[in-house]
């Protein structure tokens, strides 16, 4: 067909399985844990509902990048973009649990796991039974150069010495992958919490729906059963989760933008000053153009970063710096002119428009900041012009 | 999810082959240079050539109008390399007759626009409708198989080398949208006065047309009576999607040259941080345009299209392509000031010219205020704006 045609596959859009799955989540947290469930948990230590979790495992949020024979599946081929499709809902609902590190573990397991960590985890995380976070750093970034914690080989065991920062709800994690160095590189390790020598202290953070850990390493034993893949050849390991990590922190920013988008146009339709509704003067009429605009640019550009991370393709890297960079920042300018276009009442803390501008300042920082991403874009663009 | 752009098979090697040796050989010389944009020549001269260029290739087997879609491709990044017009004037008028044409119509002028022979222009705005294209003034009156036309159209791009234009005016005495009727004018009718415009560009690309009680046989109407409106935001979303030009332009490639070749503090600027932030944006954006192209294509191959969507890319498009060309004349240090003909121009001025021209975009096909509007009103439901003069 193509070749008559000349027009390839464009079908640049969730499919009707993934559409479903979305609908699903949405009804699910609308009813199971709606924004006001987050807000009664604002200033608790912790912001995690385990039941919820397992219902919402039920209804597929980790099994995608889980292999059949061990209790996942993916409602297409693509379980990336199932899981982008899930995302969007969560950001929606600025729902707080790890997602996004259990599916980053899920899949770490099962691409470079021997069969003994596939049989032991995998099964778990789908059913919701094993929530799994990811020490990746020190400072919000996956770099390599950033890793806190060291791994000395003892005999044919390792020991873990040093600081991971950053690891979302690690305090009710069951299960941590930690990205270490030893000797020979980067290395991954999966530690069952809780583990003798690791201590965990929720972070003071600016994200109210969110919490965010930083974990102790002192003398940790890891047997070398523990160890992902080989010792001191992670780097490819956690490049990949980095690009998965990138995709759905995206996916979620949009949900989240889309959401607190909606809010602020339904509110320049009802606010009412000088006798006309506010969003009938160019200022705020233009302004939530810009928004339209930048959301829609986002959604693409996420959608386009999951796709290419799914199937792989050539500009994978490109388009993943492109999500990277531009998506988070066009959630945190929605989020932060929606605070503005509500004037006052933006200001204080019972309306959920600061939830969302400070969700979408820590995702940031998080896995690469903007900058960060649009450097890489950079290289890879001086790349083709020399090509 | 997918987007498939298939590779062109390498059957149709030969037909690139060809038509490469076809431009060696034929290429015509102009004494106008193309500039960025949709520009004009100057000489009358150069639009025989043109003409005849553009047929050459139709006859050829190798115009941009190919019904085979890979030979279509081929044309349009082989023609487009060559920085020489190959569609000339506006034939925005296409979509009109496609749609809303009589059988006539469409036999009478579709292959005479494919192969050159009709350049069109398009006469919509007027010196007091440019955005707000309601308010337009020239009157069309029925005088027994004829509507007589008197007006003033304004910013009608090659006008002055048109053979037809693609007509917006009022019938009867109403306001806003009633009454707009779409015509075909043959641009040499008795009463049809063309005056070349000079913009910030010092270049002739535009015109003030007078028309002074033309006569225009009521069978070059298209569409109904009235429905000039509904004609016109067909092939005005048309020209929303498709002012920047089929191809895509890579942006970001254009400041790494220009960054690769100044310098800075004694040093390329391309190792500059701020410099390469500011084409890790531009590369982003200008990702993001193409990935948006993708949505709003399946979007319509499922009958899903929104009212948002032209107007959103046209802003896009035209505020990135003015943010690059801007960035462009300061990465250049002081060379940024020199223009063409000056010997230490860079590139004899494209990017000042692009830089000039790059208002053009962000004015023309609705400024992006009104575009801005019509997303709130139309995208949003917000509430409209007040009219002055209702």
């Amino acid at each position: 067909m193509f070749a008559s045609s000349g027009k390839g596959a464009m079908d640049f859009a969730y499919n009707d399985d993934q559409g479903l799955l979305r609908q699903v989540t949405r009804r699910f947290l609308e009813e199971r844990h709606p924004i006001a469930s987050v807000r009664a948990r604002l200033e608790a230590e912790s912001t995690f509902d385990r039941g919820v979790w397992r219902e919402g495992a039920q209804l597929g949020w980790v099994a995608p990048l889980v292999p059949e024979r061990y209790g996942g599946g993916s409602v297409s081929d693509q379980p990336v973009v199932d899981l982008a499709a899930v995302a969007e809902e969560l950001g929606r609902a600025l729902y707080p649990g790890p997602f996004l590190t259990t599916n980053v573990v899920a899949d770490a397991v099962a691409v470079f796991g021997d069969e003994q960590q596939r049989q032991e985890f995998l099964g778990a995380i789908a059913r919701g039974d094993c929530v799994a976070t990811w020490g990746a750093a020190v400072d919000g970034s996956a770099d390599a150069a950033a890793i806190g914690v060291e791994a000395s080989p003892a005999q044919s065991d390792l020991r873990l010495d040093g600081v991971a920062r950053f690891a979302h709800d690690a305090h009710e994690a069951d299960l941590l992958l930690v990205s270490c160095s030893a000797p020979s590189g980067p290395t991954l390790a999966l530690v069952p919490l809780p583990a003798t020598g690791v201590s965990i202290r929720v972070l003071g953070g600016l994200d109210l729906t969110r919490r965010f850990c930083e974990i102790r390493f002192e003398g940790v034993h890891v047997p070398s059963r523990q160890v992902l893949g080989a010792v001191g050849a992670a780097g490819r390991a956690i490049e990949r989760a980095c690009c998965l990590a990138t995709v759905l922190q995206a996916a979620e920013a949009v949900g989240a933008a889309e959401r607190v988008f909606e809010i602020t146009v339904q509110y320049a339709k009802d606010r009412r000053q000088f006798g006309r509704a506010i969003g009938g003067f160019q200022a705020i009429k233009h302004r939530l153009a810009d928004l339209l605009i930048e959301l829609e640019g986002a959604r693409a550009a996420s959608w386009y970063a999951a796709l290419a991370v799914a199937d792989d393709r050539p500009d994978r890297d490109e388009a993943v710096a492109v999500a990277g960079s531009a998506v988070r920042d066009a959630f945190a300018f929605i989020a932060g002119e929606s605070v503005q276009i509500h004037g006052g009442i933006g200001f204080t803390w019972e309306h959920d428009a600061h939830l969302f501008m400070r969700r979408a300042k820590v995702d940031q920082l998080l896995f690469g900041d903007p900058e960060w991403h649009r450097e890489q874009l950079c290289c890879l663009v001086e790349a083709e012009a020399s090509a | 999810m997918d987007v498939d752009i298939p590779e062109i098979p390498s059957r149709y090697d030969a037909y690139r082959q060809g038509l490469r040796e076809f431009i060696a050989a034929n290429l015509p010389q102009l004494a106008f240079k193309q500039r960025s944009g949709l520009r004009a020549p100057e000489d009358p001269e150069d639009v025989a050539k043109l003409r005849r260029w553009v047929r050459s290739l139709h006859d050829a087997g190798y115009g941009a109008d190919r019904d085979d879609p890979f030979e279509a491709r081929i044309s349009v990044e082989e023609l487009d390399r060559t920085r020489v017009p190959y569609v000339l004037g506006n034939p925005l008028v296409v979509g009109a007759i496609v749609h809303f044409g009589t059988e006539r119509q469409r036999a009478a002028y579709l292959p005479a626009i494919a192969s050159g022979e009709h350049i069109w222009t398009q006469l919509f705005s007027e010196p007091d409708a440019g955005s707000d294209l309601t308010s337009l003034k020239t009157r069309a009156v029925l005088d027994g198989d004829c509507y007589v036309v008197s007006g003033q159209k304004v910013w009608s791009t090659w006008a002055q080398f048109s053979d037809f234009g693609y007509l917006l005016a009022r019938i009867g005495s109403g306001t806003g949208r009633d009454g707009i009727t779409a015509f075909i004018l043959d641009m040499d009718s008795e009463g049809v006065t063309t005056r070349p415009l000079r913009e910030i560009t010092g270049t002739t690309d535009f015109n003030e047309v007078f028309l002074d009680s033309v006569r225009i046989p009521a069978d070059n109407m298209i569409g109904e009576p009235g429905s000039g409106w509904k004609v016109a935001q067909a092939s005005l979303a048309h020209e929303r999607v498709t002012l920047p030009g089929e191809k895509e332009r890579d942006l970001a490639g254009v400041l790494v040259r220009v960054a690769r070749d100044h310098r800075r503090r004694g040093r390329p600027a391309i190792e500059d941080g701020a410099v390469r932030q500011q084409i890790g944006r531009v590369a982003a954006r200008n990702r993001m345009e193409r990935y948006l192209g993708h949505q709003i294509e399946t979007r319509a191959a499922k009958g899903q299209t929104n009212e948002w969507a032209a107007p959103l890319v046209k802003i896009w498009f035209s505020e990135q392509n003015l943010e690059v060309a801007d960035y462009a004349l300061r990465l250049l240090g002081g060379r940024g000031a020199l223009v063409e003909g000056e010997p230490l121009a860079y590139q004899d001025g494209y990017l000042q010219d692009a830089f000039l021209y790059a208002r053009s975009w962000t004015i023309a096909g609705g400024s992006n205020e009104i575009l801005r509007n019509v997303i709130g009103e139309r995208g949003l439901e917000l509430p409209r704006e007040p009219r002055g003069d209702r």
